[in-house]
């Protein structure tokens, strides 16, 4: 391809490297990795691998962003920016209609509120808890022997809501490690994992509020449990996303590249 | 020696300019030349506090570099000095009182004393450790956080202090701060005073009284007794005999620093573009409570020098060192903690102002009359210690003076009273202000992680 125009966004995120290549608005190439130690390299495999899977070269991209918590290693980038910026232009990309997001990635969670423009107008985040968080799925996914991908469809099979009191990652596994041993089914157990999960999310709206359309990011947005427990306990409907939930912060990266190049910085 | 690979030395260019300045005038008489400060500056300090030196940005006290801002570098000269001058003092027989953060020192100078409030005592007992690396520094402060956990309480904040009084650290004679609710420090500290080994040290309680105190004839009355019962406290220690006039004469010389803070603060939230860094400015405006450097003459001599440098600035339209074009503006409201301004700034933002030392800086005390009831009205009429209305609309005026785009409310992990106020206060102040508002809880230890980080920077990109 001659003369390309193309984009790049970079999410590191802190177990997932996310990268989206966007050529004429159009997503061209993309990229998913485990986030490894070293958090520049993560950044530039992700870039190299979005490339070829768009069939580009380094020399056609003409505006790097970066996000999420390895941006602060991103010498390969022309700009950083939060990751909730990132989300919330990247929702928007994907259904303009969204004045809510709900985004679940691997160290914490977000409430993010934004206008019809896709600018932030408020937002709140967890703090120094895990719940609502990949790492607290994965732990959880741990205790019941069965990948992270399993936990949602699992909980769909659930015969009624178990409650499962504790948010805190500790506490909740060997929560569940009791209930297990008084023998509950573990689909129950899982389904009260996820409804804890949404009940402390559903805290973060009560500061920002919560307005349709409600879209659900991040790379816990894969797991229709926790969509199902969050329509439940949010009493909201999330919108379907068109492209997997996990790039929505690099989608938002890219388009922000894209911005940013065409006004000269 | 640095962790950052990164060193600070002040340029041998401004070393001329600088020597022309005005001396440091102390207290006790004695005077500190820009030659000397400079000396120190460049020869002695780096050797001495190499973690001072260290000039990364995740380093949130580290020098500025706005490096012909000649009060900059004596501020920073006179933190260096803390351990030294303070020793001094105590060999001429002057006793070191504790007191509380955001609340004036009037009557505890008027009575011949020192008073330190919890973060100087900090820096005071830090400065007796020489040769630390920013990593042996942050290592030391962790392990003195986890002494302030055994002796005070678990929940007390990063900038208790009181440890290094019951450890002996620091050689403090007497611990008598306003018993105002702003801090659940001071509740802690006086329990674990009652039952710590340090009887030796004196205790002193100013009790304020809450509920509208300002408006109440009694609660000023009541209160003036009990800054007459403090300076009787602290003759003791001295053998002297404090008058009314030495306290009409201390609150004058307090008020002119408080009078020039609020000058300067006017020229720069006057200024098109910000005139100094947010670090610089933050040190500068709080240079008018008069204890930042354990010695109120000192910090003067600053304050008027500091002015004609800033209204330069203003005049010629001059930027501060390392702020961006047209940056955002965030007031911070809160606990006596503050984001890393340096990081702020790197995204294109800018603190142009704080609450809560500001609050007694800015209560100017009535000169004419009894000054024991003068200044027990003025203490009783801090914006800060008021209702959340009260409280709220003082605030909402600084916002508006300093044309802030953002209020940002800190409070610390802890802090049991800024905590309860946050939400209702920040929802008053958003509604009567109009700007948006983010309360974020500070973390317990010194050094600020990346999630605190994120949502400061993720508030700048919303509001830019």
């Amino acid at each position: 391809m001659a003369n390309v125009s193309a984009f790049a966004g970079v999410d590191v995120g802190s177990l997932g490297t996310k990268t989206v290549i966007l050529v004429d608005g159009e997503i061209a190439g993309y990229s998913i990795l485990r986030t490894g130690i070293n958090t520049e390299e993560n950044g530039l495999h992700g870039l190299e691998t979005a490339l070829e899977n768009a069939g580009l070269k380094r020399e056609d991209l003409k505006y790097i962003v970066a996000t999420g918590y390895g941006r602060i290693s991103a010498p390969y980038a022309d700009k950083t920016v939060t990751e909730i910026t990132c989300h919330a232009k990247g929702a928007h990309y994907l259904h303009p209609q969204t004045r809510t997001i709900i985004d679940m990635g691997g160290q914490d969670c977000k409430a993010i509120r934004l206008d019809e423009d896709g600018n932030v107008t408020d937002f709140a985040m967890n703090d120094k808890c895990a719940a609502g968080t990949g790492r607290f799925l994965e732990v959880m996914a741990n205790v019941f022997k069965v990948s992270l991908d399993e936990l949602g469809p699992l909980s769909l099979r659930a015969t009624e809501v178990l409650p499962v009191s504790s948010t805190c990652t500790v506490f909740a596994e060997s929560e569940t490690v009791s209930l297990l041993a008084r023998g509950e089914r573990p689909e129950n157990i899982i389904i009260g994992i996820h409804h804890a999960i949404a009940n402390r999310v559903g805290g973060m709206f009560s500061r920002v509020g919560i307005e349709s359309d409600v879209f659900f990011s991040g790379g816990v947005a894969k797991n229709i449990g926790m969509r199902k427990a969050l329509e439940d306990v949010l009493k909201v409907k999330i919108v379907e996303p068109k492209k997997d939930p996990q790039l929505v912060g690099a989608i938002g990266a890219a388009v922000i590249a894209q911005n940013s190049w065409k006004r000269g910085r | 020696m640095s962790v950052s690979g990164n060193v600070f030395r002040y340029p041998e260019e401004i070393r001329d300019d600088f020597l022309q300045t005005a001396d440091i005038q102390f207290r006790d008489g004695s005077k500190a030349s820009p030659a000397e400060v400079w000396h120190y500056l460049t020869e002695i300090g780096p050797k001495k506090y190499p973690h001072i030196y260290d000039y990364s940005n995740y380093y949130g006290r580290k020098i500025s570099g706005d490096v012909t801002l000649p009060f900059s570098l004596k501020h920073n000269y006179l933190i260096m000095t803390m351990d030294e001058r303070m020793t001094k003092a105590k060999q001429n027989g002057i006793p070191v009182v504790f007191v509380q953060g955001g609340q004036s020192v009037d009557p505890y100078y008027a009575a011949g004393a020192i008073a330190l409030r919890p973060a100087s005592v900090g820096i005071w007992a830090s400065c007796q450790h020489e040769g630390l690396n920013l990593n042996q520094e942050e290592v030391r402060r962790a392990n003195q956080k986890e002494k302030a956990y055994r002796a005070i309480s678990f929940e007390v904040c990063q900038s208790a202090g009181y440890e290094n009084i019951q450890e002996g650290t620091v050689p403090v004679d007497m611990i008598a701060p306003y018993s105002c609710l702003r801090c659940s420090d001071v509740s802690y500290g006086l329990e674990a005073h009652r039952h710590g080994k340090r009887k030796d040290v004196k205790l002193f309680l100013a009790d304020y009284p809450l509920d509208h105190q300002k408006d109440k004839e009694w609660a000023i009355t009541y209160f003036a007794e009990n800054i007459r019962r403090l300076i009787e406290s602290i003759d003791e220690l001295t053998g002297g005999k404090t008058t009314a006039e030495d306290l009409r004469k201390e609150i004058k010389l307090h008020n002119e620093g408080r009078r020039l803070a609020m000058e300067i603060a006017d020229l720069w939230w006057s200024a098109e573009v910000p005139p100094t860094n947010g670090k610089d400015r933050r040190d500068l405006f709080q240079m008018g409570g008069m204890e930042l450097h354990g010695d109120p003459e000192a910090s003067l001599s600053l304050l008027r020098e500091a002015k004609g440098y800033i209204a330069e600035r203003v005049k010629k339209g001059q930027k501060g060192f390392g702020v961006s074009d047209n940056p955002v503006r965030i007031f911070v409201c809160g606990s006596c903690v503050f984001p890393n301004e340096y990081r702020i700034e790197e995204v294109g933002g800018i603190v142009v102002g704080n609450d809560n030392h500001w609050s007694d800086i800015t209560t100017i005390v009535e000169e004419d009359g009894d000054p024991f009831y003068n200044l027990a009205k003025a203490v009783l009429s801090y914006p800060y210690e008021q209702s959340i209305k009260e409280r709220a609309k003082w605030t909402v005026e600084q916002i508006k003076r300093s044309r802030a785009d953002g209020v940002l409310f800190l409070y610390n992990w802890g802090c049991n009273t800024q905590s309860a106020v946050a939400r209702a206060l920040v929802d008053e102040i958003k509604r009567e202000s109009g700007v948006p508002t983010l309360i974020i809880e500070h973390e317990q230890q010194g050094t600020q992680s990346e999630q605190l980080q994120n949502r400061v920077n993720a508030f700048v990109e919303m509001l830019k």
